[in-house]
This record gives structure tokens, C-alpha cells and sequence, in this order.
């Protein structure tokens, strides 16, 4: 029985292998998936936005601004160094040096001392003489934005002309040597006339508008503090006065939703090369199993072998088939992760403790193996059933609309953190199952949900032999006739003849 | 001991009666012919033959054994409806068939080649079956069931679509297997095959045997007629039952059909012709053939082709 099995098996998987189709998805998935980040990236604008801002009040709140955004950008990377620093292990460069104490939030002061220290060149210096070899090196983050001083035309100039240039200046191409996405009119009368102008090419984002605001909001009242009779030194120290906060933050990867989602990354790409596989294989294997019913095959064939033999050989042919696909896509993914020696490699490293453990590799093994066969032996029924492809994609699509839908939701629910009641129904339900198991793993369930509901999906897998196997023998021969569903029935009622 | 035996079978479909009590036997070396006409359970009684199903009742021994895969090496199928996998080559399937029927790949390549050399095709072997022309493909098919040298080869309607040239080869092959001490049983309902191969026959209608035995025996299901020429006194001849004018050839000379009673042979008649001093100028036994016996047991309505 096992070599009729392991032949109908490898004819079954060679049959698909020599596909182009086949080739085509285990070449394009890995290669669209490392695209994905690529494009993503170069649809980011990294650009920083240019700011004009034209100051009719003696220049000192523009200058205020620049300083402000300065100190934000240098504030930005700061923290990344930090992190950074934390990351690779390299405080021993300069203990002492803001970007080696991780437990706070940074400070103006900090900013400052990390400034009067050489900033980030000489904190570089520091971290090269003790950083090894392939610690990869440090990328400061791009500032969102740069200053640019108006031109004498636009600083003086007034009522639909001043309109006429600013348009101009927002509306030039990117390339332009002058142009703005942002300009800001500070009036004449500013501060006793608090009105400030600002023209965007889009609509301005919270990161530039809550600084402006909070920037000219700080220089009116410091006016307005000195104007009433405080000294300088009195109303900036006001201004400045901030509580201090202490904070504690995991490691990076290591905070919770981040730790999570790390985590999950594994065990989530299995349910997904498990719900792309089934889709894929299907409908392979439904050509196959189309073309035995057009091409009169199945007599011969089971001259010589049982229908289970068959039914068996198919469903193993189809589960190597899935292996196949998960080995070198994950193989690919490994491949990706150690070549880049960089930020995949630490961010595999905590995605794999998920699957340290000998209990949880099973698990993954198993509900992986239990997934394919108990989604495959649908498409065996269903190819037994169907004379053409149109026929099969008939009986197709309601069971994959049926099984693929719940379980896009749910992949979305459980990377979403939520752990609502649908998420235990549907671990539950067995075709619904080995998606939920896997995507769960990484954020954790219940030992007694797993096994429980692994057998539940173990017996579900031992009906659907016995009935879909009934289906399965009398469809085979039943050629030219298609089933309605009370055939359906009796076929999965009769018992074998 | 018989190769196959067949007995009280009976197959019902639900309202259906495909086989109904049918019993036969075949015997080692012997080209057995199935005949019948459409639906008359020549294809069903082979598919319980070969366990692809299962009887309602009755009882059937393949090599002393049950029908089941255990007779899988010992038994070569050519079904009616034919196909291979299109994107294997002639050699690919001919072996995926041989390991199907136990045997190991090297040994279903080397028969499978002999096959192919012999039927015309060994320049084709790497070729894919969707690449070749359907008379090329029927060879193919027919170096599956014959890969393991079967004991019993089943061929289910093999001559159908094949034309003159592949018929004759195929007959070749039916002789050869016997010839080789395999029994032959294949069901047709072309007349001229059945009479040039078969030892024995058996036609059914509706799932009822009518007849089984030689080709002989079945020739003497129908009375034999004698055409003879001559003066219409042959008609009082003792043993004529039945003395049909066929033509007036004047000068009291007649051209007639004549049936004869139960028992009585051509030679009889003859005998008795010449001691009654009657003149002949004409006197030929015509024996029916199976054509006629055909019709004649299975029925007008299913009548060959």
C-alpha cells in the first residue's frame, strides 16, 4: 500500500513541479516580498521639507524656529543613538555620554551637553574604537526639515504680489533651486499682533505645526514676561521649568507589542505560506486530478491501485508539494537574514524563540502537516467530483471564500494584538484551526487550547477521510455526471462498495 | 485451475440490473470474447473483474484469489475509455504503470522499450504523450497492459478507434499472449474479431448470459440452410423442413433456401437426394455465423455492427 502511495505521491508532486507555474511562484513570492520593503522605501520621501519663513518682526522669531527644529532633529538623533548604542552593547565608549544612559527621556540639557561634546561626529569617534567589525554602521535620521531665507522680492513683498510669489515658490518642481513647501509670514506688528500666516503645498503635518505653535507661543510670552518687568534670565528659567522624567524601556525588540509582534513573525508567516500554499497547490492539484477525469485515466489506474491508495498518494503529493514551498521560502528568508548580518539577522534572532523549544517546533510541525491535509483532501473531493476546470473552480470558490476570509481577519485580529472571542471560536473550528494555532503562537496560547484543539482537528482530519474517501470512490468512475448536492449526500453516505 | 471464474454475479445500480446471475469461466491460455451490445454489462462484469467495484452478490476467483490489487502483477488492463498523463513521456508511463503493477523500475524499462521497439515507437520513447498522434498514444496505452507480462489480460473494447493497421497489430498481440500461456478475455461487439481469435464466447444481453462455448457451438445454435438448384420435388425430400423459392429459373429448375429438421445434416439430405435419383445443380451447406447468432440470441435491437 505505502509504495502504490509514494508512487501515485511522486508522480503527483513531480506533475506540479514541472509546472512554470510552479516555478514562478516559489521564484516571485520571495522575490515580491524582499521588493515590498525595497519599493516601500523608495516611495518614501526623504526629502526634507523646505521652510521659508519670512520675519517682519525684527528676525528673532525665525531664528527662534530654526533653533527649535534644530534642537528637535539633534533631540531625534540623539534617541536613535542611543538605541543604537544600547542595541550593539557599545556604552563602554563613553559611559558618561548621553548616548549611553537609556533611562530617560531626553532633555534640552541633554541635548546641549551631547552638542558641547562634539555631537554626533565626535560620539561616532568614541563608538568606532570599541564598535567590532561587522556592527553595522551608525544611520542618523534625515531632518524633516530645513530653513531657507526669503528672497528680497518676497520679504518685502505685499498684498497680491506677496500671494503671487509664494504661490510660485510652493507650485516649483522639486528640483528648483527656489521653492518651498512651507512658507510662514511673521507681520510687522508681531508680538502685539499675534498673527501668523502660514501657506503649505499640502496639508501642513502635526510635526511641524505643534513646534511653530509651541515655538511662537514661548516667544510671546517671554516678551510678555520681560515686558512686565521680569528679567530675561527670570522668564526663560519660567519658560523652561519641566518636570523630569524617568523612564524605563526594554531593550530594542524587547518591549512588549514590539517583543510580540517579533515574536509572531515566525509562526504568522507559517499560517501565511500555509493559506498561499493551499491556495496554490489546489488548484494544481485540481488540474491534475481534472486532467486523470478528461483524459479517461482513472480506469487504468485503478486497475492497478485502490481508491484510497490514490486518494492518499494525492494528498501526500500535495503536502510535499507544501513543504517544498515552505522549505525554500523560509530557506530564502534565512538566506536574506544571515547574507544581511545587519538589522534582519537581530530581528530573527527574537522571532526564532518562539520556536527554540521542542514542544513548539512540534507544534508548528503539526498544525502545519494537519492544515494541508485537512484543507487538501477538500480539493481531492472536489477533484474527484469535476470533469473540467470550470466545474472545479465551481465547487472551488465557496469552500476557499469559506475557509480564506475568516482567516484573513483573523491573521489581521491577532497581528492587532486582539485576543477577542472570535480569535478561541474560530482555534476551535478545525478548518479554521491550524491558521489560528500558528498565528497564536507567538503571542502565546493556552497549552490546553493547543492539544485540545489540535485533537479536535485530528478527529476532524479522521471524518473527512471516511466520508470525502466515500465521495472520493464513487465520484471517481461516476464520469460526465455532475453531482447535484443531494448525490453529494448520498455519496457521502454510501458505504464502500 | 481457471484464470478466472465467474459465479451467480450480480451487480445492481441502484433501479438498475447491470449483471444478473452470471457465470463463466476462463482457462489458462484461452482467448475468451465477451460479446454484447450496449449496456449489456460486458464492462461492468470487468470492472468487478478487476475490483474497481464490487459485486451486489455472487462470488469471483482471479489466479485462485479474491479480486483484489493482490493479482495486480499477474494482470494487464486496457480499458475502453483510454488516456495517459500528457506530460509524461511513452517510457515514463509505461513504467509508472509497470511500478503500479509491482515490478521494479528497471525491469518495467527494459520490457517497456522491447514494447515500443516491437510496436513501432522506440525512436519516440522520450517523447510526451501530448506530443504524439492518437494511434501513437493507443500503442503507448497498450504497452501498459502488457508492461508485466500479465497472466490475464483484460481488454475492454480494444479494437474500438483503432484503424486497420493498429487492429491487426493489436490481434498480434491477442495471439502472441495466448500463445505465451496468458488468457485473453476482452469484450467487443464487432463479430469479425470475436470470430477470428475467440476459443470460446459468451454473449450476454442485459446482464444475462444468452450462450457460452466454442465458436462452433455457437454456429449450432442456428439451424444450417442449404442453397440448392434444382427441380421443385426437393421440397418432399425427408429431413426438409422448410423449402424456400428464391427464383424460377423455368424448365421446372428452382433456386431454393432450405432449412432442415432438428438432427438432420446436409450430408442426409444429399443422401437422400441421390437415392431418390434427384438431379442438383447446386447443392451448399451455409452454416449461420456469429453475426447471425448474435442477433439471434441477443436480439435485433442490439444487433452488431
Amino acid at each position: 500500500m505505502i509504495h502504490n502511495i509514494l508512487l501515485v505521491a511522486r508522480r503527483e508532486f513531480r506533475q506540479v513541479v514541472a509546472l512554470k507555474s510552479f516555478w514562478l511562484t516559489l521564484v516571485l513570492i520571495p522575490f515580491a516580498l524582499a521588493l515590498g520593503p525595497l519599493i516601500g522605501e523608495s516611495l518614501d520621501d526623504h526629502d526634507p521639507s523646505r521652510v521659508v519663513v519670512i520675519d517682519r518682526a525684527g528676525g528673532s522669531a525665525s531664528a527662534a524656529l530654526e533653533a527649535r527644529f534644530a534642537l528637535d532633529h539633534d533631540m531625534q538623533v540623539l534617541a536613535d543613538l542611543s538605541r543604537y548604542v544600547q542595541r550593539y552593547g557599545l556604552e563602554k565608549a563613553d559611559p558618561a555620554a548621553p548616548w549611553a544612559l537609556h533611562d530617560r527621556l531626553y532633555t534640552p540639557a541633554d541635548v546641549l551637553a551631547f552638542r558641547r561634546s562634539g555631537g554626533l561626529d565626535a560620539a561616532l569617534a568614541k563608538i568606532g574604537r570599541v564598535k567590532a567589525e561587522d556592527t553595522p554602521a551608525f544611520d542618523p535620521p534625515p531632518a524633516d526639515y530645513t530653513f531657507t531665507p526669503p528672497s528680497p522680492a518676497l520679504a518685502q513683498a505685499e498684498g497680491p504680489a506677496l500671494q503671487t510669489q509664494v504661490d510660485t515658490l510652493l507650485k516649483a518642481d522639486k528640483k528648483a533651486a527656489a521653492r518651498a513647501d512651507l512658507v510662514v509670514l511673521i507681520g510687522p506688528n508681531y508680538p502685539r499682533d499675534p498673527t501668523v500666516r502660514l501657506w503649505a503645498n499640502e496639508r501642513p503635518k502635526a510635526d511641524f505645526v505643534t513646534p511653530l505653535q509651541d515655538t511662537l507661543t514661548t516667544d510671546i510670552r517671554q516678551r510678555l514676561l520681560t515686558g512686565s518687568g521680569l528679567s530675561p534670565q527670570a522668564a526663560l528659567t519660567i519658560q523652561s521649568a519641566a518636570p523630569a522624567i524617568a523612564v524605563t524601556t526594554p531593550p530594542p525588540g524587547g518591549g512588549a507589542k514590539e517583543a510580540m509582534l517579533v515574536r509572531s513573525i515566525v509562526p504568522m508567516a507559517l499560517a501565511y505560506i500555509l493559506m498561499m500554499g493551499l491556495m496554490l497547490s489546489g488548484s494544481w492539484m485540481l488540474q491534475g486530478s481534472v486532467e486523470e477525469r478528461s483524459k479517461k485515466l482513472l480506469e487504468s489506474i485503478l486497475a492497478c491501485i485502490t481508491p484510497e491508495e490514490l486518494m492518499y498518494g494525492k494528498l501526500l503529493g500535495a503536502l510535499a508539494i507544501g513543504l517544498s514551498m515552505l522549505t525554500v521560502w523560509l530557506g530564502a528568508g534565512a538566506v536574506a537574514a544571515f547574507a544581511s548580518h545587519g538589522a534582519i539577522a537581530d530581528l530573527i534572532r527574537p522571532a526564532l524563540a518562539p520556536i527554540t523549544e521542542p514542544g513548539a517546533i512540534v507544534a508548528l510541525v503539526f498544525f502545519f502537516i494537519t492544515g494541508y491535509l485537512a484543507i487538501s483532501i477538500l480539493f481531492v473531493a472536489i477533484g474527484a467530483m469535476a470533469d473540467t476546470m470550470s466545474d472545479a473552480q465551481g465547487y472551488l470558490m465557496p469552500v476557499m471564500l469559506g475557509i480564506l476570509l475568516p482567516v484573513t481577519f483573523l491573521l489581521q485580529a491577532i497581528i492587532a494584538g486582539n485576543s477577542g472571542p472570535m480569535v478561541h471560536v474560530l482555534t476551535w473550528v478545525p478548518i479554521w484551526t491550524p491558521f489560528a494555532v500558528l498565528a497564536r503562537l507567538g503571542t502565546g496560547i493556552p497549552t490546553f487550547e493547543m492539544v485540545g484543539a489540535g485533537a479536535v482537528l485530528a478527529a476532524f482530519i479522521a471524518i473527512e477521510v471516511i466520508f470525502l474517501g466515500r465521495l472520493f470512490r464513487a465520484s471517481l468512475l461516476a464520469q460526465g455526471q455532475k453531482p447535484g448536492l443531494k448525490q453529494m449526500l448520498d455519496r457521502l453516505r454510501a458505504a464502500p462498495e | 485451475m481457471s484464470v478466472l471464474k465467474v459465479e451467480s454475479l450480480t451487480k445492481r445500480f441502484a433501479d438498475v440490473l447491470a449483471v444478473d446471475d452470471l457465470s463463466f469461466a476462463v482457462e489458462p491460455g484461452e482467448i475468451f470474447g465477451f460479446l454484447g451490445g450496449n449496456g449489456a454489462g460486458k464492462t461492468t462484469t470487468l470492472r468487478m473483474a478487476l475490483d474497481i467495484i464490487r459485486p451486489t452478490s455472487g462470488r469471483i476467483e482471479v489466479l485462485g484469489n479474491g479480486p483484489d490489487r493482490r493479482n495486480t502483477a499477474a494482470i494487464g488492463f486496457l480499458p475502453e475509455e483510454r488516456g495517459l498523463y500528457g506530460n509524461m513521456s511513452a517510457i515514463e508511463a509505461i513504467v509508472y504503470f509497470g511500478r503500479l503493477k509491482q515490478m521494479s523500475a528497471a525491469d518495467a524499462r527494459a520490457h517497456g522499450m522491447e514494447l515500443l521497439a516491437r510496436f513501432d515507437l522506440a525512436d519516440r520513447a522520450k517523447a510526451k504523450i501530448s506530443e504524439m498522434s492518437k494511434g501513437m498514444a493507443q500503442k503507448v496505452q497498450l504497452a501498459t497492459a502488457l508492461v508485466n507480462r500479465p497472466k490475464l489480460l483484460i481488454l475492454d473494447e480494444p479494437f474500438s478507434g483503432l484503424d486497420p493497421v493498429n487492429q491487426q497489430l493489436l490481434e498480434d498481440e491477442i495471439v502472441s499472449a495466448a500463445k505465451g500461456g496468458a488468457s485473453v478475455i476482452f469484450s467487443t461487439h464487432v463479430m469479425q474479431h470475436a470470430e477470428r481469435l475467440c476459443d470460446r464466447l459468451l454473449l450476454l444481453r442485459k446482464g444475462r448470459k444468452r450462450f457460452e462455448g466454442t465458436l462452433d457451438e455457437a454456429r449450432a445454435q442456428l439451424p444450417a440452410r442449404i442453397d440448392a438448384i434444382a427441380p421443385a420435388m426437393i421440397e418432399t425430400v425427408d429431413g426438409v423442413a422448410d423449402a424456400r423459392l428464391i427464383a424460377d429459373l423455368r424448365d421446372g429448375w428452382g433456386e431454393y433456401s432450405l432449412a432442415l429438421s432438428p438432427g438432420v445434416t446436409a450430408g442426409d439430405v444429399l443422401e437422400r437426394c441421390t437415392a431418390a435419383r434427384l438431379p442438383l445443380r447446386r447443392f451448399e451447406e451455409r452454416r449461420a455465423n456469429l453475426h447471425d447468432v448474435f442477433v439471434h440470441l441477443v436480439g435485433s435491437e442490439e444487433s452488431a455492427r
